[in-house]
Parts: C-alpha cells; structure tokens; sequence
C-alpha cells in the first residue's frame, strides 16, 4: 500500500520511494525523515482527497496526493 | 577602512534563527552585499563583525531554482576569505532533522576550511518539558562547540555572545577535524545523537496535535479559518484607515507648504502636483501593507499560516495553484506588490508563476475609490432585510469577489496552456506543520518596516518617471489647462476606442492616465469637470456625472475594465524584476488590457 491509502490515527514502516520522484526530491525527501524503515504515523485526513498529515520521528509534515501515492508503506 | 569579517548563520526553517538574529544584532538590519546576489540575505553588525542571515533550508541538496541560488552563494560565502567563522543554528526540540542539516554544514564548513560553532536553540521549551541537554557531550560527539540557549527567553544568549565574539576574533582556536562522513553515514549519526540527546517527540507534539485537532478539524477548522480571515480584512480596511488618512493629509500638508515657499509657476505646479500628487499618493498605501504584513507575520510566526495552507490546498489545486498561492492571493488584496514577492514562498515554479501572474486580478485597494466613485454614481443606496444588505454593499462585494473569480479562472487556463509551453518539473505538496508558538515582537517589528521599506524602493523610482511624464503631458502647452493639454489632444485621438463602451474622451483620458495607478482616475476626472478636491467631494463628482448623462451600461462596462486591467506600472516592474520575463509583465499588462477591454464592449453592447 501507498501513503495514501492509510487511515487517520494508524501507524505504517517505510518501504521505499518510487522512481516516479526525481532522484531530488527523494533525497530531500530522506533528509526530511522518509527512509525506509522510519515508522509514520497518519494524524489527519482532509475531505475532498486533500492533503493528508503525517507525523515522522520529530515533525508533521502535510503531503498531497501527488507525493503520497508514491510513498510506499506498509502496516 | 577595512570591510569586517564576517559571520554566516544558517539553520532549518523555523528554527528560531531568524530570532538569535535579531537577538545578536538588534532592529537595525540591512540587506547584505553579496556579489551576484539574488536571494535576500538579511546582514546586522555585531561587535566588530557583519552578521549574514541565510534564509532557511532543510538541506545543502537544492530542489528547486531559488533553493539553489540560496545554496550556491551559501558554499560561496563559505568559501570566502573575509567569512569568518559560521554559526549553525539548531531546533532543540527537533533534534534529529536539525542534525541532518547540520552535519552538512560542518561538512561544507571543513571543506572550506572554516570553523564552525553549533547553537542549541528553544531551551525554554525543552527546560519546560524537563528535558535537560547534556552539551559538553554533545559537543565532544559533535567535535565542534556547542551552545545551548533560547533566542526568546533570552537563557544563554548573554555567555554566547561573549563565546561568539572570541570564537569569531580567533577562529583559528577551534579545531577543525578531518572526518568526512557520506549522507547516509550523516544521516545514521544524527539518528542516533538524537536519540541520545533530543527529547521524546511525543511530549513535544502533544500540545502541537492538540491544537492541530481543533484548528485543522474538518468542520470547526473551516470556521476558525473564515473568522481569521475576516479579521484579516476588517483590520486592512478599518485599522489601516486611520494611518491612511494621517499619511495623505502629511502629503496635502506638505504640498501646500512647497507652494507656499515656492514663487508660483511651473515649478511651482509641478512639485505640488507631480511630487506631491503624483508620488504622495502611492505612499498612502504603505500603512495599509505594513498592517497587513504584520497580521500575516503574525500568523506566520504562530504556525497558523501553514495550517491556512494546507486548508486551502485542495480548493486551489482545482485551478492548478498550490496552497501556498493563498498568501499572496491574500494579500492582493491590499496590494499586487507585496502579494508578487510573497510568492517566492512556493516551491513549484510553474505554480509561482502562475500565481504571481493572476494576482494583479485581485482587487487591490488602489481600485476602491474607483469603485466607490462608480457606485455612487451608478447604484441607488437601496437597503433590503432591515437594513442588513445594502445595494452598494453588494455591489462591492461582487467586485471583489469578480476578481478573485477571473484570478481563478485565468489559472486554471494558464495551468492547461503551459503544460504544452512550459516544461517546468513540478514539485509536489509537501510542508511542514510547525509548533505552534507565541510570536516574538523583533521579527514581526523588523518584518512590518521592511515591507514599507521594500514596497517605496521598488515603486517609488518607477511611479516617479511615469507621475512626472503625465504631468508634462497634462500640463503644457497651456501652462495648466488640462482640458487642452497635450494629454487631451491624445484622449480626443483616441476617442474612437471608448466610443463601443459609451465614453467620451474625458474618461479616456481618465482611463489612460489610471494606467500609472488606478486611484488618479477619480482625481483626474475631477479636474475635467472642474470640481475640486475630486477624492474628497465625490458625491459632487457623481452629480455632475449623473447630469452629464453617464449611463449605466457605461458604468458597468467601466467596472469590469477596472476589475480585470493591470493599470499600475509598478506591478508590471515587480513582475518583471520576479520572472525577468517581458513575456509575464508586460505580455501580461497586454493580455489583461485587451481582456478588459473586450469584456467592457461586450457589456455595453448586451446593456445597451
């Protein structure tokens, strides 16, 4: 399963980052704390399909949809 | 004398760096000198030293244009002879994420051989959770000194500056060690120091999700935001009046007081109407945008704002704009000036674009005598429901809700149409939800002057070469006489293109000279009707036009010109300075001239 696909208050592992993201932004999206194996916890879904909002080790970080679906996770 | 060392200070977002700044420098800033330099780098004396503010980023690795601008003159400065000693500012609180960045700073820094010192910053907050930092160890870990203190409290602030005057005088004294650690080892490290050194993250985010709860809930959220954004207008349009007014009748005064002093002639008319009338006019905005720059500094600095942005993401994104475009739409309204800059704040490029270009379609204040004129003339002061709806008032809002309306709308075309032209990588949504804090009163205060500061330097030059070009139109070869001036020989040739909206060549005139601010439109129609003091006897301007035989076809049709036309020259230069592009300023002046001048034909000729 993807980011996306997870539910408010459940908690998921990092799998790995899909090469549809520039080699960039997966670096920096490592440097923000999405490594495989880091566990996240999903604290919020938007309605409309908005974008949802993560907590990763010491931050929050809000993604949408474009980014999620290509973060995969799994429970 | 020679220039003085310097001393770069850098760290992550929101990490109250911006603070120990101001802290180390106090009020009096200035933008730094860089050679080359597009990014604005924020620079203050401290002690014998010029202090240089980076703006914040997550990472040394760049992901978009303006991020590796930012980077570039970073490794430059680094690299250069008279820097010093660099200060690498961390979020105590966010240990592990403030360590990544750092480690790739002290990274940068032994490869260019420089010495570094780390600062610990937030202690109130951690001292408040119990949590204690060990920092000789982290220090000894670390192998550069490091500083525990809070900008805020001011706790450690005191023994840092004294740390930091000998550290930056005798750089040579901290040892600078030859270990090079790859990204993943770096990352690895700051992992495990952090674990052994930061504080549970959740104690920290416990108050954070709590108000999170409450302010990002799906209902009561969308509640909260509407009654701050109210609050957000009623203060630019009621707080900043006062200012405004106080400001205008500083011009007036001074006018009359260049006439007085002056023997009367042309120059005499010109300082008091190019200079005073001309120039004077726009700085009647500039409480307004200091009033509005400091809510949202507000705002910002609470770790509402970004809340704001994710709320309106998904809504925006329908037009093809990102969450962040909400600032600068925001504060169009006030003014497109201040509203372009704020757009650097937007990771995608193509999104910043198409932002910065659809926000002069947002009603700016500049337009509100224009519309206040027009309805008077136009719309009877009808009142329905008890007096709780007034035809005016709806009129108004229309307006306004107009532009935002075609602002919406133009990006969602200029979203299809570039997605063929344009083929600029697009990045996605991502953000991080800070704390939520109390904001400092330095930041803000510094923030509010510097908008002032920014919005006189970049309109002032322009509105000046263009005020006084009028002048000389309106005022020879008749020494005065506007109504046979060269500008009405212009306006009477050109009366064939106001005709299809029912205008004489007085409004054209009227219209061709708005194209340098929009509010001398109400001025200059005065002055072809030869009532005085137009912008303050408006009800007479609005008899002697009603009795002219201005229609409401007309009216309408001159309404929607004004709503869509970017008639201000200093939008079209900031424009142009932010996308150095004729194409997106002036092509943009263009495309929204003949836009509004279709749109105004095409409602004559229905309304007629």
């Amino acid at each position: 399963m993807t980011l996306w696909d997870m539910q408010k208050n459940t908690k998921a592992t990092i799998i790995g980052l899909n090469d549809e993201l520039t080699k960039m932004l997966r670096t920096r999206l490592n440097e923000m704390g999405f490594v495989p194996g880091e566990m996240l916890t999903c604290m919020r879904r938007s309605p409309f399909r908005g974008p949802l909002v993560v907590q990763i080790q010491d931050c929050v970080y809000s993604l949408d949809q474009q980014l999620a679906q290509h973060i995969r996770v799994s429970p | 004398m020679q220039n003085p060392k310097r001393i770069i200070l850098v760290g992550k977002p929101n990490s109250g760096k911006s603070l120990l700044f101001n802290q180390l420098t106090g009020l009096k800033q200035k933008v730094a000198n860089f050679p080359g330099v597009t990014v604005e780098l924020k620079s203050g004396r401290f002690d014998d030293f010029e202090l240089v503010d980076f703006p914040g980023t997550y990472s040394l690795s760049s992901i978009s244009s303006d991020e590796s601008i930012a980077i570039d003159q970073l490794r430059l400065a680094m690299q250069s002879d008279t820097t010093a000693l660099i200060v690498c500012n961390l979020d105590g609180t966010k240990m592990e994420r403030s360590l990544v960045f750092a480690l790739q700073v002290q990274q940068l820094a032994k490869q260019s051989n420089k010495s570094l010192v780390f600062v610990v910053n937030m202690l109130d907050e951690l001292e408040r959770f119990g949590h204690q930092l060990d920092i000789p160890a982290l220090s000894k870990q670390l192998g550069s000194p490091v500083y525990g203190l809070s900008a805020k409290s001011l706790i450690g602030v005191a023994e840092f500056t004294k740390a930091l005057k000998a550290h930056a005088a005798f750089p040579q004294d901290i040892p600078i060690e030859q270990v090079s650690l790859d990204a993943a080892q770096s990352m690895s490290l700051a992992k495990s120091l952090a674990s052994e050194h930061g504080i549970s993250q959740d104690i920290v985010l416990k108050q954070q999700n709590k108000i999170d709860s409450f302010l990002l809930n799906n209902w009561l959220g969308g509640a909260v935001f509407i009654a701050i954004m109210f609050f957000l207008f009623q203060s630019i349009f009621t707080w900043a009046a006062p200012l405004m007014d106080a400001v205008e009748s500083g011009v007036a005064w001074g006018g009359e007081l260049a006439q007085a002093i002056l023997p009367a002639g042309v120059f005499s008319d010109f300082v008091n109407d190019a200079i005073f009338g001309g120039v004077g006019a726009f700085l009647v905005f500039v409480p307004q945008i200091m009033v509005l720059t400091f809510i949202i500094g507000v705002l910002e600095d609470s770790g509402y704002l970004a809340r704001a942005a994710l709320i309106c993401h998904r809504p925006l994104s329908v037009f093809g704009l990102s969450g962040r475009s909400f600032i600068p739409y925001l504060s169009g309204h006030a003014c497109a000036i201040p509203a372009i800059l704020a757009a650097r704040t937007i990771e995608s490029p193509r999104k910043r674009l198409i932002t910065m270009v659809t926000v002069p379609l947002i009603s700016c204040s500049a337009r509100l005598p224009v519309y206040a004129l027009l309805i008077a003339v136009l719309i009877p002061s009808n009142s329905y429901i008890g007096g709780w709806i007034n035809l005016q008032g709806a009129v108004f809002f229309a307006l306004y809700f107009g532009g935002i309306f075609t602002a919406l709308v133009v990006s969602k075309l200029l979203n299809t149409w570039l997605e063929k032209s344009e083929q600029q990588n697009d990045l996605p949504f991502i953000l991080e939800l800070p704390s939520y804090r109390l904001p400092h009163w330095r930041p803000l205060m510094y923030k509010t002057f510097n908008s002032a500061k920014q919005f006189i330097r970049r309109a002032a030059p322009i509105i000046f070469v263009v005020s006084m070009v009028i002048w000389v139109l309106g005022y020879f070869p008749n020494n005065g006489d506007l109504n046979n001036s060269f500008l009405a020989t212009i306006g009477q040739f050109l009366e064939p293109i106001f005709t299809p909206i029912g205008l004489d060549w007085r409004y054209g005139v009227a219209i061709l000279v708005s194209f340098l601010a929009r509010e001398v439109f109400v001025g200059v129609l005065g002055t072809m009707f030869a009532i005085e003091n137009a912008e303050e006897d408006m009800g007479g301007l609005a008899a002697q036009m009603q009795a002219d035989g201005f229609t409401l076809a007309s009216g309408i049709a001159l309404l929607a010109f004004y709503v869509i036309a970017l008639q201000c020259v200093a939008t079209v230069a900031t424009l142009k300075g932010e996308t150095s592009k004729n194409r997106y300023s002036w092509g943009v002046f263009v495309a929204y001239g003949l836009l509004a001048y279709a749109l105004s034909v095409v409602l004559f000729a229905i309304l007629s």
